[in-house]
């Protein structure tokens, strides 16, 4: 039997990947609703997007190039470019968005903190100290390049599998967008998590909550057809859809992902927005039942992606 | 006047095969191979009840394909086509992320955790470059392998390809793979 040549370090990649660029993602778009000068509910969610933004990804990367079978000339992906490679492409990327997304980091630090942050340099680094620039006004310059390199990032986790043409279970179509979307959902759900300990962040998490229930429809209504043209499509794949519909997986995929990682979560979500939508009434929420529901998406999210990386990898033409 | 550029290809007369696993051997020294790997390999097949029965052999190898996915994924270019077609791996540049096994339909390859690159068969280029033939096809004993040139109209490769039926594995995975097996 065929071992599996990607395991649990790409598995965590992915999930991490993702998450970064849904947390840019979002916190882009708040950007773009805030105005300067004025304190607003957005701005927060901006902020705490912007500072958590990069470090997933930097971690994730890390995991990536220690899943090399020779870690230390990981550079070497980056004196080539090849644009028929998903890798290759990927990995440019990936460097793009950490960097923007950590000069975002940057820009979003008040000036306290990035006092205090130049503070901290030892006296040998002091040179870096001239650094210390107030780069408030490039927020949304940063957001606008960053959106289209997130949205990039995000695709480009499910592309990376998806390319591969003798894996019927990720060959598909719609592999990108459900991992796009289910990226997006993540980061929605980290910001969720993040804001909803505190009282008083109703207007905050109203705009999360709607954000998250686009992510999770079209996420859910990519995991649809998937399955409805995978049992119509040749027999290979249908062979590897068995693997989610009475096989190894099918309990992990319908109980576990679909169930518990995506519906009860949208169904939480939805029963908490529409009666504000409906009768326009002020937004509550109980914060447990909140961060009950952003934690089964960051598990729902994790789950997708150990399921696609396992089943993809032990799916093939007979 | 120019040569006509080679294309090299394996021509599979299976039936002949008798599952002595020559070739495996003659490859893994050729190659040295490590013990657990493969860079050719043999399928077994038993059909049928006794007493009538049959037992199929099948020797298998990378298919140095036309089309190859394996060097389409590979994200530093080490996997690579020669233009006489056959795809070796560029040691050098392999940094083992092991993109090109996930996606190489025929499993032809394999991660010598040891050295931490990807390996496979390469037609034994060392070997064509001294003007000899791979190590697998010169060992077999009853001649089941033969190894030639596309682009050559006299080569017994051709003759056999133009008089024979063959068939080629997995072509629905659209790599355009080059191993022919005769029926």
């Amino acid at each position: 039997m065929k071992t599996m040549e990607w395991g649990f370090l790409i598995v965590n990649y992915l999930f991490l990947g993702g998450l970064s660029a849904g947390l840019f993602f979002v916190s882009a778009l708040a950007t773009f609703l805030y105005k300067i000068n004025e304190p607003s509910p957005y701005t927060r969610i901006a902020r705490l997007g912007a500072l958590l933004a990069p470090w997933p990804v930097i971690f994730g990367c890390l995991l990536l190039i220690f899943d090399l079978g020779r870690w230390y000339r990981f550079y070497e992906l980056f004196l080539h470019l090849r644009l028929v490679s998903p890798m290759s492409i990927g990995s440019w990327l990936l460097v793009l968005f950490t960097l923007v997304s950590l000069v975002n980091c940057y820009a979003w630090l008040t000036e306290l903190q990035r006092n205090a942050l130049f503070a901290k340099l030892p006296r040998t680094l002091a040179f870096f100290s001239k650094f210390n620039y107030d780069i408030d006004h490039w927020r949304r310059w940063l957001a606008l390049a960053g959106l289209p390199i997130s949205v990039g990032v995000g695709i480009y986790t499910g592309v990376l599998l998806g390319a591969v043409q003798s894996r019927p279970f990720w060959n598909t179509n719609l592999v990108a967008q459900l991992f796009l979307f289910s990226a997006l959902s993540t980061g929605c759900a980290a910001l969720i998590l993040g804001l909803a300990g505190r009282e008083k962040r109703a207007q905050e998490l109203r705009l999360l909550y709607g954000l998250d229930i686009c992510f999770m429809v079209l996420e859910f209504f990519i995991v649809l057809p998937y399955l409805i043209h995978g049992q119509l499509s040749v027999q290979a794949v249908q062979d590897s859809l068995k693997l989610i519909l009475g096989g190894p997986f099918t309990i992990l995929f319908w109980v576990f992902f679909l169930g518990l990682g995506l519906l009860t979560p949208l169904v939480i979500e939805l029963k908490e927005l529409v009666p504000v939508m409906v009768s326009n009434r002020e937004f509550h929420y109980n914060r447990f039942v909140t961060a009950g529901a952003a934690v089964l998406i960051l598990s729902g999210g994790f789950l997708l992606r150990y399921i696609f990386v396992f089943a993809g990898q032990m799916s093939a033409m007979q | 006047m120019a040569a006509r550029p080679k294309r090299y290809a394996m021509v599979v007369d299976s039936k002949k095969c008798i599952n002595c696993k020559a070739c495996v051997v003659a490859c893994r020294a050729e190659n040295s191979v490590p013990l657990g790997y493969n860079r050719n390999w043999m399928n077994e097949e038993t059909r049928g009840v006794w007493p009538k029965l049959m037992a199929a052999f099948q020797p298998e190898q990378c298919h140095q394909c036309a089309h190859p996915a394996c060097v389409r994924v590979c994200p530093t270019g080490a996997s690579h086509h020669r233009a006489d077609g056959i795809v070796v791996v560029n040691e050098a540049d392999c940094v083992g992320c092991r993109y090109c096994m996930i996606a190489c339909p025929y499993n032809a390859r394999f991660f010598r955790e040891d050295k931490g690159v990807v390996e496979k068969c390469d037609f034994c280029v060392k070997r064509l470059e001294r003007g000899q033939l791979p190590a697998c096809v010169e060992t077999c004993p009853s001649k089941v392998r033969v190894f030639g040139d596309l682009n050559d109209p006299k080569s017994k490769l051709a003759e056999l390809l133009n008089q024979r039926e063959y068939r080629v594995k997995k072509p629905e995975a659209g790599t355009g793979p080059q191993i022919y097996y005769l029926i």
